[in-house]
């Protein structure tokens, strides 16, 4: 494990020492704040709108992070063949995936705790209200779901050497899993053979991120979500997480690394 | 001979301002987009009016408190837009909430999916209807022109928050856009008749709205519900101002195209059992 | 004397992509024994199969057949690079470290203690003369210091066997005699140090035994005094000969 928490200490002195994260947290806030000091119709309580376009700007800045950190992660460790020091030492290449994966994860959680604090104090500061369980719960389903999309867009930049095509690739998938991934069966019913079937098995097989965005139940107000539910929730995260990490390393064992 | 970056440097700037200058008078009427003090009008162009109906739905979403039928489901059960059925319509309420869009769960994905997501028909209450406010005002600036957002804002403000000057503002600014909308011309008697009890800027702006709406061919042809809907309110207010002749005048005038002019007899009844109870003190004719 | 580097009959060969087909053979069938406490040269012209060689030796290329061993470990089981150190040839560190965090990053890797990677970090940038850039971010270094930086990496785990790859490649003439020392250093330290290189000279001057391999086959083995005596020239001649370069001279 000493070796998988080194690997992931690099990652994430890597985010924090990077600008991405600034810039996009500092867009969200400026574009949060602008937004809250609008008036309409002389009305200050309104506030709704203020925490849909924070949360929605937090989910795009996340997923963002996410991906784009951790596409970049092997193909920049070949790149500046600082993988070849790394795996000459006793570092499995499972060790290697896991610690790349958990480092993208952690790194990830910090900075969507950063925005979700920036959240909290802007809604709480116009609602006078601050629902710490349903932040807690909405921060941690997000947090599997990226999970989920970390260990998609490891998996992705094992096949796709460039940074940029696996962003681009995995940017489209995941948006197209939260968009209309649960409506696929419904997209089915309509379709004729063998549409209907390759379209209810995509539905099937796909994991379904859109479970996990609960900005609803935050922006509405409508409580927390059943704790079962959410442990279920995050077995499945887990066990989406583990399948594409499965198959990075799958990818991976056999990769010839050649200086 | 070599010249100094510094004077090259002056010399390129003191260009810059030469040609500034120069063009700065010919590229202000080039566009008018930077002139306009709407941050979408100048971003979008005419473009943003594309973003005005997402935004009123927005609204409807709102509402509803996140309760919504998706593409998908509007295409499975044929649901309707919303907001209209919510125009503070009690029978079309509990229709309304009758109306589960999302029916039984199709699958173990769709059933642990409803855990996740907002599966109860609600609406705001209680002062909450504010947070509509926020898109109607975005619909509004897209879209100058859709009648829709000004009227169905104006309800809200003056019906359930107690607006009735940000309401009337609302509409005045939906009339400068919309010189010719008897729609909003209505809204704007409503609010004078029943939030400032003004009969008489009541009766003058609906008829007015009637004289608009008498003007417009299409809406003549199509819309003739709305002449129903207004002679009946200006038969209302004048029998509540005991303007009874008046009253049965208007009554008669919406009895040609009402669906149920026996309904409409019956108030005319009622009013001239009144009237031969106490006579009428006026008896003008409607315009 | 025992050995601490053993290939048996290494066969690499490298695959096309589309077809699958066999294009090219890297290594032919390579036999090699390093022994401890040897500072070895391994040689050879470019696309010799030197840096396969090495890639196997570290897990980074599987051999198609035959084997190789670290301290009698199969090199297939990363145990087997427990005790080693490896500067690749031309390594661009993490930009967004400095050398401390770079070499505390490879110590925890190793599991070292805190106390003992401190002191081991101390070291190291002492020995490699990075003591006053210790806090810089690699970006700002120079090519030279980040190849020492390198060699201080390769270092940290104190390894019994160091395998170099081209260390001296791109470096300035103060540069490559930093580095000698170094090597030089660590071979009187009873270090064993295993390194590939095309400059003849550094060989002559560091080596007790060289290897020459020439289109992935050995072609000889020895001490470099023994190959210098053999082709009755100097090292360099030796060198042409051995891989069957025909100088203007002798066609």
């Amino acid at each position: 494990m000493n070796t998988i928490w080194a690997l992931a200490g690099v990652v994430i002195k890597e985010m924090y020492r990077r600008k991405d994260f600034y810039v996009l947290f500092v867009l969200t806030a400026l574009i949060t704040i602008a937004a809250g000091m609008v008036n309409f119709f002389d009305d200050p309580k309104i506030v709704r709108y203020v925490k849909d376009i924070c949360m929605l700007l937090i989910w795009i800045s996340a997923l963002l992070i996410a991906i784009v950190t951790t596409a970049r992660q092997i193909p920049a460790e070949r790149e500046s063949r600082t993988i070849f020091p790394l795996l000459a030492k006793p570092v499995t290449r499972g060790q290697f995936i896991l610690g790349k994966f958990f480092g993208c994860w952690l790194a990830t959680g910090i900075a969507l705790l950063v925005f979700y604090v920036f959240f909290a104090i802007i809604t709480g500061s116009r609602e006078q209200y601050w629902p710490w369980l349903t932040y807690l719960q909405a921060i941690w389903l997000q947090w599997a779901m990226l999970a989920v999309v970390i260990a998609l867009s490891l998996c992705g930049s094992i096949i796709s050497a460039a940074p940029s095509s696996t962003t681009t690739i995995c940017f489209i998938a995941v948006a197209g899993i939260l968009l209309f991934g649960g409506h696929l069966n419904m997209v089915a019913l309509h379709q004729s053979q063998p549409l209907q079937t390759i379209f209810y098995t995509i539905y099937f097989l796909i994991p379904h991120l859109e479970w996990f965005d609960i900005r609803d139940r935050v922006i509405y107000d409508w409580g927390l979500v059943n704790w079962l539910d959410c442990v279920l929730a995050t077995l499945y995260a887990a066990a989406y997480t583990g399948l594409f990490l499965l198959l990075t390393w799958l990818g991976f064992r056999r990769k010839s690394l050649n200086t | 001979m070599k010249a100094s970056p510094y004077l090259v440097l002056a010399f390129v700037l003191m260009v810059c301002f030469t040609l500034a200058t120069g063009i700065e008078p010919r590229a202000s009427t080039w566009s008018n987009r930077t002139k306009s003090n709407n941050v979408f009008s100048m971003l979008f162009g005419d473009g943003r009016r594309l973003f005005a109906n997402q935004f009123f739905t927005m609204a409807d979403v709102y509402f509803h408190s996140g309760y919504y039928p998706s593409i998908f489901d509007l295409r499975e059960e044929g649901t309707k837009e919303i907001v209209a059925a919510t125009h503070g319509q009690a029978e079309n309420e509990e229709q309304e909430k009758k109306e589960d869009f999302l029916g039984k769960p199709k699958d173990w994905i769709d059933r642990f999916g409803r855990h996740f997501h907002i599966t109860e028909h609600t609406h705001l209450e209680h002062g909450n209807e504010r947070e509509i406010l926020p898109w109607l005002r975005l619909a509004a600036d897209m879209d100058p022109q859709k009648i829709e957002t000004y009227t169905v804002g104006s309800f809200f403000m003056r019906m359930h928050l107690n607006q009735p000057r940000e309401a009337e503002a609302f509409l005045r600014e939906g009339l400068r856009n919309n010189p010719n909308s008897y729609e909003i011309l209505f809204e704007l008697g409503q609010l004078y008749d029943e939030n400032d009890h003004d009969t008489g800027r009541a009766r003058d702006v609906w008829q007015l709205a009637l004289h608009k709406w008498s003007k417009d061919p299409e809406a003549v042809k199509d819309n003739k519900l709305f002449f129903e809907e207004i002679t009946v309110h200006l038969a209302q207010l004048e029998r509540e101002a005991g303007n009874w002749q008046q009253a049965i005048n208007w009554f008669q005038a919406a009895q040609k195209v009402s669906p149920d002019p026996n309904a409409l007899q019956q108030r005319i009844d009622e009013i001239k059992k009144k009237m031969a109870a106490q006579p009428s003190p006026t008896n003008s004719q409607p315009h | 004397m025992s050995i601490i580097l053993k290939t048996e009959k290494l066969r690499v060969e490298f695959t096309s992509g589309e077809l699958r087909q066999t294009t090219k053979v890297a290594l032919g069938s390579l036999d090699l024994e390093v022994n401890v406490g040897e500072v070895f040269g391994f040689l050879g012209p470019n696309g010799a199969g030197k840096t396969t060689a090495i890639n196997v030796l570290l897990g980074f290329v599987p051999p198609t057949r035959g084997a190789a061993y670290l301290f009698g470990i199969d090199v297939r089981q990363p145990i087997a690079r427990q005790r080693i150190g490896y500067l690749p040839e031309m390594t661009y560190y993490y930009k967004f470290l400095t050398a401390e965090e770079l070499l505390r990053f490879y110590a925890r890797i190793f599991g070292l203690p805190r106390a003992e990677a401190d002191k081991r970090i101390d070291q190291l940038l002492k020995l490699v003369e990075l003591e006053q850039a210790r806090k810089r971010s690699i970006k700002s270094y120079s090519k030279g210091m980040q190849q020492r930086v390198g060699l201080a990496q390769a270092l940290i785990n104190n390894p019994d066997l160091l395998i170099l790859d081209e260390p001296t490649s791109g470096l300035d003439p103060l540069g490559r005699m930093k580095v000698r020392e170094i090597i030089q250093r660590l071979k009187n330290e009873g270090k064993t140090v295993f390194f590939s290189s095309h400059e003849l000279g550094e060989v002559e001057t560091v080596c007790d035994r060289v290897a020459i391999i020439n289109q992935g086959e050995l072609k000889a083995t020895g001490r470099v005094s023994d190959l210098v005596a053999q082709h009755q020239a100097n090292l360099e001649k030796a060198f042409l000969d051995i891989i069957g370069y025909q100088t203007q001279s002798a066609s």
